[in-house]
């Protein structure tokens, strides 16, 4: 054989292998890979209907669990706010239950205040402790000497809270981060309604959200986003039409057809020029008006000095873009204007949101299908009060409180820092906690008395927005316990008790979730017995109370008359020539307040717009960025009249060149190992108060400078930088 | 794999119309499929292991700049490019059109993610880490996998069986909208629909002929069975 | 007659303890450098213990980039490989005699560099333990490993590598093994004697010899063109923008055999330093092999222009955006690949006075496999950093294991020659004989020159 033959032969056995190669079926060889059709999956699960409680949403939930455990949250189809669907918080909310850093029984603090030295006492130590502390406040006569710190409450709960307070002779204090008072201010002006309006945005044509992110923290994101999916794709001929006003385009303005960038502050100078644009064009709803009483004359009067071509000017919009914005919004009905919380934490936003709730009302959204909608019976709930929050800081200050209890609330995070809460509250003598986690006010209490998480609890949850559809979700625990922990509401009960104590119209039915049942009872309309233990399991079952057949209030029943004005200008705190930006501070898409920031899971998932994980960050126009050659990434100083604190930039090509924008959510200092240390708490670049006239929380009203620090910011995001500009790529 | 005869072949469509990006759907998969969380520092170093993630694109300049949002997961490609590669069948084609993969056959060489167009195969660089008690909260249904083996996205797989398997009991085929994935269970606008694309009648089928359809990457010609409903409408997407 | 015959005798008694001279008993030198080869090999052990127990979180890739430093090494490793086959194969099949001084050292470089190249599978997966999934062992499951994936034709090719390229070396060595056996005494001589496997020089043996090492030759090209078209294909088989091309398995092909090449010539420097090997390794050596790797260059060089052109007249944009990717990012790299193997090395190659200065032959040889192991880099990480989905473009730096396991290789493979110099005959008796048999004139590539082995 020579050479060239050998060569041939090599050649073609070689061939020849890698023909035969491709006629093996590769199905065959791997038989047992293939589950087969009678395979077997272990054990059988149960399913539990509760209410999340990550945000005063109120969603209804389905806890799957097995063997004990607590495997998934599924949202429940049955409950109306939500409709099976659940958002990431809820998503993630399983974790608090298993989290490595619950506290696992009750705490007695041994080290200085704040060193989280603590070590474990028995549950009858720690409520006789207590118990002991509140002993005095009874008799000493002292007024306001205990305070009690709770989120908004409703329900038993509130009940049961309110009647401990004035057993103990001591003050309930609730607090809401993300506060809705100037909501509900606006609502009893314009609507003559104490209670957040519902928008029924599945069947509307034309919404214009000024900075209400609906879809991501807005009041009741998961209802709106169901809704949002209905607008878009379920009507066979119409898709509903969505433009977002506000300096910044948050995740939900990412999804609208067109944003309008309004400078900050100017939101309700946008909704009044609108409203202007409608009235001049003569597109409102008259007879609509007349009900509302509603006089276009002095409308337009309340307009006269606001042009179109000025209103252009102050939003820094162009006058086409308002003009079409308006009369889309007059004519493609039904129409809904919504005010969030961005436009609320302005100086001017009780003003601004009026002005939104006037666009509703000119074009007869009120009451109607795809329009803004009230329940029957309006829903009192406790509000929380900035102003009465401050005084409270005051009496902290001056020692006259004795005795502070937080439930649910984290004030020392959730203030901002000039508020001087975290002083105050070390003057306070005693200091008690029910919180599960060692958040940063824990982390100051003498003793912590932990409550159940919430998949170990009983309650009831009136949603934040129950709109038309009257609704109570019950909470009921799907889990035994995992840690040596009290039902709060159980421990008020017994401290109580050990005072010879009663709480009127609840003590008779002795532990918490017996109160609970009455109380479900009462709201079901039934009478005790046989028949109502049936409708009590399948109220459980079901996961509350949801009358759907009751009717959505048609007209308004307010005192007084609204007289409409155009809102006043905003005010900042810092001068614009030494800080020329405006810092813009939202709630996370994913964090919210904060209060989630605890739980793993979220912290590493992406940002929705930013897609940055584990963090905080600062967003920067590429082109203000640039000018201060600033880049992605890079740590900056913001500095504020009232502080400054150093972040990493994130490069955001969908903001005003001189606004700038944080998140909120991060920077606690405690909270378990996923949140404690990390990132920045932008409040701390706020001042209490900026309106002095005008008491109430204002997360936008602050100007910034910043200074480049360094190139390492530690920003981690999800996407590529570079490869977020490269849709194109991929023909999309 | 058209040959297959099953009465059943998975497939999804996602409306990027209805989609917000508001990623509950991440969380959801993540905590249905037993997807670790990696921590700060291996997420720095692009080690995450989400199953699906939400692609947020930026499109022109300030003020006329778009985000669009583009949730991404294993395409469930029928002729899937990360299964031939595979040198142990730990990637392989299922007869319902499902790309399986087998945790305990992989071995890890990666190959697979390489070839992937779409990169969502992830891989367990480390033992994944539950600290005590959070390792309750594991869904008994799927393989905690460990470390050195690729996974990704299965069409929750463990619902499907689980669906099947009732049917099977009550003698009859899986039902329209019987078995949800957890991503497309929690989408609040329901922007994800999951279905049986062999039923002509089902929501998916006719959804999925939609003249708003589009594949990603299509021109790979892998035939991926996620097919997606283009956004927008004035301004056009 | 009979003078003369003495004389030749005496000259090969000569030759053969000159020869022989690396296999005396090991200097103080030859331990220092074991021991310092064996401690940087010993901590890349370390290294890659360190990644079996915690994973390959400790090594720089990630996702997107999930192949990394060690496919880079496994690449370049078998490239070298071919330095062996080049020079013994393809030369003994063009019977050019100036091969014979340096062909069992190419050989063994084969042997080693493809031995090392096998490692890096092993470390690069992610369940080393389950390695032997790859191997097809009959099962109770029934289970195969998938012959579809270019990974089992990997697998199967570096196997037949490794066995081919051993044998090769060996049946070349035995004529050699049987002259140690016989100079050496005790334990070693029982050793030899195994190895030379009863070696007596009948004529018999010698004509079988003979055509086995005719045989071995022309098997082992093809294998070796196979193999590195395979590992081309590791690549060129996938979707990935920037490998998915049917220029990969020449372009491969020819990387290998320039680094092979080159990676011979340092080879050569180094042995005529270290063995005095002045005598048999001249200018005309280095000329020759200089010309050799002036050709391979031009093929690489072309192959290279011809693969960019087609991306940049194509322009399909994301394969024009991992080329962009690739000159911006790594222009340095990129910079010293086109300048190494090419702007360099072809016009220096040119020079007749460059092939023959064996210090500027070093440097340049050296260079070329600087170069190479650059270019594998450039093919392997920009690509996988851009792939289809820009939203998943990523990064990848090594790590200090991956750099760790990267010098181990180095030294490992520096060790393995060094103990395998010590112990058998680093220069090919036979064939140095074989050629001294031979008329006096020696054809060294093209040209005649006058035979001077005897004389000087
Ligand atoms: N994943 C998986 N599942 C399997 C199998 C598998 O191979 N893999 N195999 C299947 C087979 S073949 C079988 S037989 C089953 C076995 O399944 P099981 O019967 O559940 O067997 P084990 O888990 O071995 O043991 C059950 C319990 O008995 C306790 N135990 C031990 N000694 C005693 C004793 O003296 N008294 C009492 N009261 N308790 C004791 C053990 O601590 C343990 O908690 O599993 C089946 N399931
Ligand atoms: N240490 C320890 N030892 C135990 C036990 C324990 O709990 N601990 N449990 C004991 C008990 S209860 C049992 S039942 C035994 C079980 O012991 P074995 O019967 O040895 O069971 P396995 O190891 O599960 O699987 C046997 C083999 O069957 C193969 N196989 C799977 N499917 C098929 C098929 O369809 N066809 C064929 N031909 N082969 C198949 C698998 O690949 C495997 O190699 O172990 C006993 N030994
Ligand atoms: S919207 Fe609020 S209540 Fe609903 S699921 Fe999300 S966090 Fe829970
Ligand atoms: S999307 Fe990727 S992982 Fe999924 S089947 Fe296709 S190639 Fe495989
Ligand atoms: S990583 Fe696992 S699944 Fe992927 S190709 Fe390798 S062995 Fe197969
Ligand atoms: S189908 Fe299941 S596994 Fe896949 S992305 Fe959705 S939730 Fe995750
Ligand atoms: S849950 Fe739905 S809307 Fe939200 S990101 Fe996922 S697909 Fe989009």
């Amino acid at each position: 054989m020579n050479r060239r033959e050998f060569l041939q032969l090599t050649g073609a056995a070689a061939a020849g292998g890698a023909l035969s190669s491709c006629t093996i079926n590769p199905e065959k060889l791997i038989p047992l890979l293939v589950p087969p059709e009678d395979g077997s999956i272990p054990g059988v699960a149960d399913y539990y209907a509760s209410i999340c409680r990550q945000c005063p949403a109120g969603c209804g939930i389905i806890v799957r669990v097995s063997e004990g455990r607590a495997n998934k949250i599924e949202g429940n189809p049955l409950h109306p706010v939500n409709k099976g669907k659940l958002c990431a918080r809820g998503q993630a909310a399983l974790q608090a239950l298993y989290h490595p850093d619950r506290i696992r029984q009750p705490l007695k603090r041994t080290g200085v205040r704040g060193s989280g030295e603590f070590s474990p006492v028995s549950w009858e130590e720690g409520l006789s402790l207590l118990a002991e502390k509140l002993k005095g406040m009874k008799t000493a006569g002292a007024r306001k000497g205990m305070i009690f710190f709770t989120p908004e409450l409703q329900g038993t709960i509130l009940q049961l809270v309110k009647a401990f307070t004035e057993h103990f002779n001591g003050m309930h204090v609730p607090y809401e981060s993300l506060s809705l008072e100037s909501h509900r201010k606006a609502s009893v002006d314009v609507y003559g309604r104490y209670e957040l309006p519902d928008y029924d945005i599945g069947s509307a044509q034309y919404i214009i959200s000024f900075g209400a992110d609906f879809l991501e923290t807005f009041v009741s994101p998961v209802r709106y986003g169901d809704a949002y999916g209905r607008m878009r794709r379920a009507r066979p001929t119409v898709r509903g039409l969505f433009t977002y006003a506000g300096p910044r385009m948050s995740m939900t303005a990412a999804s609208a057809d067109s944003w309008l960038p309004v400078k900050t502050g100017k939101e309700g100078i946008l909704a009044a020029g609108m409203a202007g644009v409608i009235l001049d064009e003569e597109l409102y709803d008259g007879p609509a008006l007349n009900i509302y009483g509603l006089n276009v004359s002095e409308l337009k009067a309340a307009m006269a000095d606001y042009p179109l071509k000025r209103v252009a000017e102050e939003t820094g919009l162009t006058e086409r873009d308002i003009f079409s914005a308006s009369r889309d919004f007059a004519r493609l009905r039904p129409s809904i204007a919504i005010a969030g919380d961005t436009v609320a934490h302005q100086t001017n936003g009780i003003d601004s949101i009026k002005a939104v709730h006037l666009l509703n009302l000119l074009t007869g959204n009120f009451g109607k299908q795809g329009g803004v909608r009230f329940s029957p019976k309006d829903l009192k709930q406790t509000a929380s009060s900035y102003s009465k929050l401050l005084d409270t800081i005051d009496d902290m200050s001056g020692g006259s409180v004795r005795v502070a209890l937080f439930h649910g609330v984290d004030p020392v995070y959730a203030l901002p820092k000039t508020s001087g809460f975290e002083k105050a509250l070390g003057k306070v003598p005693f200091i008690a906690s029910f919180s599960s986690f060692q958040c940063d006010t824990t982390r100051q209490a003498d003793l912590i008395l932990p409550d159940h998480t919430d998949l170990e609890s009983w309650g009831e949850v009136i949603p934040s927005i129950g709109g038309d559809i009257g609704v109570v979700g019950t909470v009921q625990p799907v889990v035994r316990p995992v840690h040596n922990t009290l039902a709060f509401p159980d421990a008020l009960l017994s401290l109580v008790k050990t005072e010879g104590g009663k709480v009127p119209g609840i003590s008779a039915y002795g532990d918490y979730p017996a109160v609970l049942k009455e109380h479900i009872r009462q709201a079901s309309g039934h009478k005790p017995g046989a028949d109502f233990e049936r409708v009590w399991t399948k109220t459980l079952q079901r996961g509350g109370i949801f009358k759907e057949d009751s009717k959505p209030v048609k007209s308004i029943n307010r005192s007084g008359k609204f007289i409409f004005t155009v809102p006043r200008k905003a005010v900042f705190s810092g001068d614009e020539k030494q800080f020329p930006f405006h810092l813009h501070i939202y709630p996370s898409a994913i964090m919210f307040d904060g209060r989630s920031a605890h739980l793993p899971w979220l912290q590493e998932t992406p940002d929705p717009m930013t897609t940055a994980v584990w963090g905080t960050w600062l967003e920067i126009n590429p082109k203000t960025a640039g000018s201060l050659g600033i880049t992605h990434g890079d740590l900056v100083e913001v500095e504020s009249p009232a502080g400054s604190i150093r972040v990493p930039v994130v490069i955001y090509p969908a903001i005003r060149s001189e606004v700038m924008a944080m998140p909120l959510g991060q920077g606690h200092r405690n909270f378990g190992r996923y949140a404690a240390g990390r990132g920045v708490n932008p409040l701390d670049l706020l001042e209490t108060v900026v309106d002095k006239e005008n008491r109430l929380p204002a997360l936008g009203a602050t100007r910034v400078r910043i200074k480049r620090i360094s190139k390492k910011g530690g920003l981690i995001t999800a996407g590529h930088p570079d490869g977020s500009y490269r849709g194109e790529l991929l023909e999309i | 794999m058209s040959k297959s005869k099953s009465n059943y072949k998975w497939g999804m469509v996602i409306d990027l119309d209805r989609c917000t990006g508001c990623s509950a759907c991440v969380v959801a998969c993540q905590a249905e499929n037993n997807v670790p969380v990696v921590g700060e520092e291996r997420s720095a170093e692009g080690r995450m292991l989400h199953w699906l993630r939400i692609e947020r694109y930026w499109d022109g300049e300030y003020p006329h700049v778009r985000a669009r949002f583009i949730p991404v997961l294993c395409q469930q490609c029928d002729n899937a490019p990360c299964e031939p590669v595979c040198p142990v069948y730990a990637s392989y084609q299922t007869p319902e059109g499902l790309n399986g993969q087998v945790y305990n056959r992989c071995v890890g060489t990666r190959y697979c993610a390489n070839n992937c167009p779409w990169s969502v195969r992830v891989f367990n660089f480390h033992e994944p880490e539950w600290p005590k008690p959070l390792n309750d909260q594991l869904n008994p249904d799927v393989t905690v996998r460990s470390k050195g083996v690729m996974e990704k996205c299965t069409f929750c797989i463990q619902r499907i069986n689980r669906g099947k398997m009732k049917a099977k009991e009550e003698g009859r085929l899986v039902r329209d909208d019987e078995i949800q994935p957890a991503c497309a269970q929690t989408c609040p606008p329901g922007a994800i629909i999951f279905g049986n694309m062999a039923d002509k009648g089902s929501f998916v089928f006719r959804l999925s002929r939609s003249s708003r359809r589009f594949r990603l990457l299509e021109d790979l010609g892998t035939e991926p069975v996620v097919i997606y409903l283009k956004g927008g409408g004035r301004e056009g997407a | 007659m009979p003078e003369e015959e003495g004389l030749k005798q005496k000259n090969i008694q000569e030759m053969n303890e000159k020869m022989l001279s690396s296999i005396r008993p090991p200097t103080g030198k030859w331990v220092f450098l074991a021991v310092v080869l064996g401690a940087i090999t010993g901590w890349a052990a370390y290294a890659w213990w360190v990644q079996l127990s915690t994973g390959l979180v400790v090594a720089g890739i990630n996702r997107p980039v999930m192949w990394g430093f060690y496919i880079i090494n496994f690449v370049f490793w078998v490239g070298l490989s071919h330095s062996g086959t080049m020079v013994s194969g393809i030369l003994r099949l063009s019977k050019a005699n100036w091969r014979r001084p340096i062909l069992r050292a190419a050989e063994a470089m084969t042997v080693f560099a493809i031995s090392v190249a096998a490692m890096f599978p092993l470390i690069h997966i992610g369940r080393t333990w389950k390695a032997y999934y790859l191997i097809p062992l009959p099962n109770s499951m029934g289970l195969w490993p998938n012959f579809r994936s270019p990974l089992l034709w990997d697998l199967t090719a570096i196997n037949t590598y490794i066995l081919g390229s051993s044998l090769f070396l060996f049946l070349g060595m035995l004529p050699d093994l049987a002259v140690v056996r016989d100079r050496s005494v005790g334990i070693k001589k029982k050793i030899y004697t195994v190895l030379a496997m009863g070696w007596r020089g009948t004529d018999r043996e010698w004509s079988l010899y003979g055509k086995a090492s005719t045989i071995m030759a022309a098997l082992i090209v093809p294998v070796a063109v196979s193999v590195h078209s395979i590992v081309s294909w590791d690549f060129a088989m996938t979707l990935v923008p920037g490998w998915h091309s049917t220029i990969f398995a020449p372009y491969f092909v020819s990387g290998a055999m320039f680094s092979g090449v080159a990676a011979v010539i340092t080879l050569m420097v180094i042995l005529r330093k270290a063995f005095h090997l002045e005598h048999h390794l001249r200018e005309e050596h280095f000329d020759n092999m200089g010309k050799l790797l002036l050709v391979i260059s031009l093929v690489w060089s072309y192959l290279y222009f011809a693969e960019v052109l087609t991306i940049w007249y194509g322009h399909k944009p994301i394969e024009w955006e991992v080329f962009i990717f690739t000159a911006d990012r790594y222009s340095f790299l990129l910079g010293l690949m086109v300048l190494g193997n090419a702007f360099i090395t072809i016009p220096a190659l040119c020079f007749r006075r460059v092939r023959r200065s064996v210090t500027v032959m070093l440097f340049i040889s050296i260079l070329v496999n600087v170069c190479m192991f650059t270019e594998r880099f450039l093919i392997i990480v920009p690509p996988l950093s851009h792939r289809n989905v820009p939203f998943m473009w990523g990064n990848y730096s090594p790590s200090w294991v991956e750099l760790s396991i990267t010098a181990g290789a180095l030294a490992g493979f520096a060790l393995m020659y060094t103990m395998f110099a010590k112990f058998f005959p680093i220069v090919s008796l036979t064939d140095v004989r074989e050629g001294l048999e031979m008329k006096k004139k020696l054809k060294i590539g093209r040209s005649t020159v006058n035979a001077r082995i005897e004389g000087e």
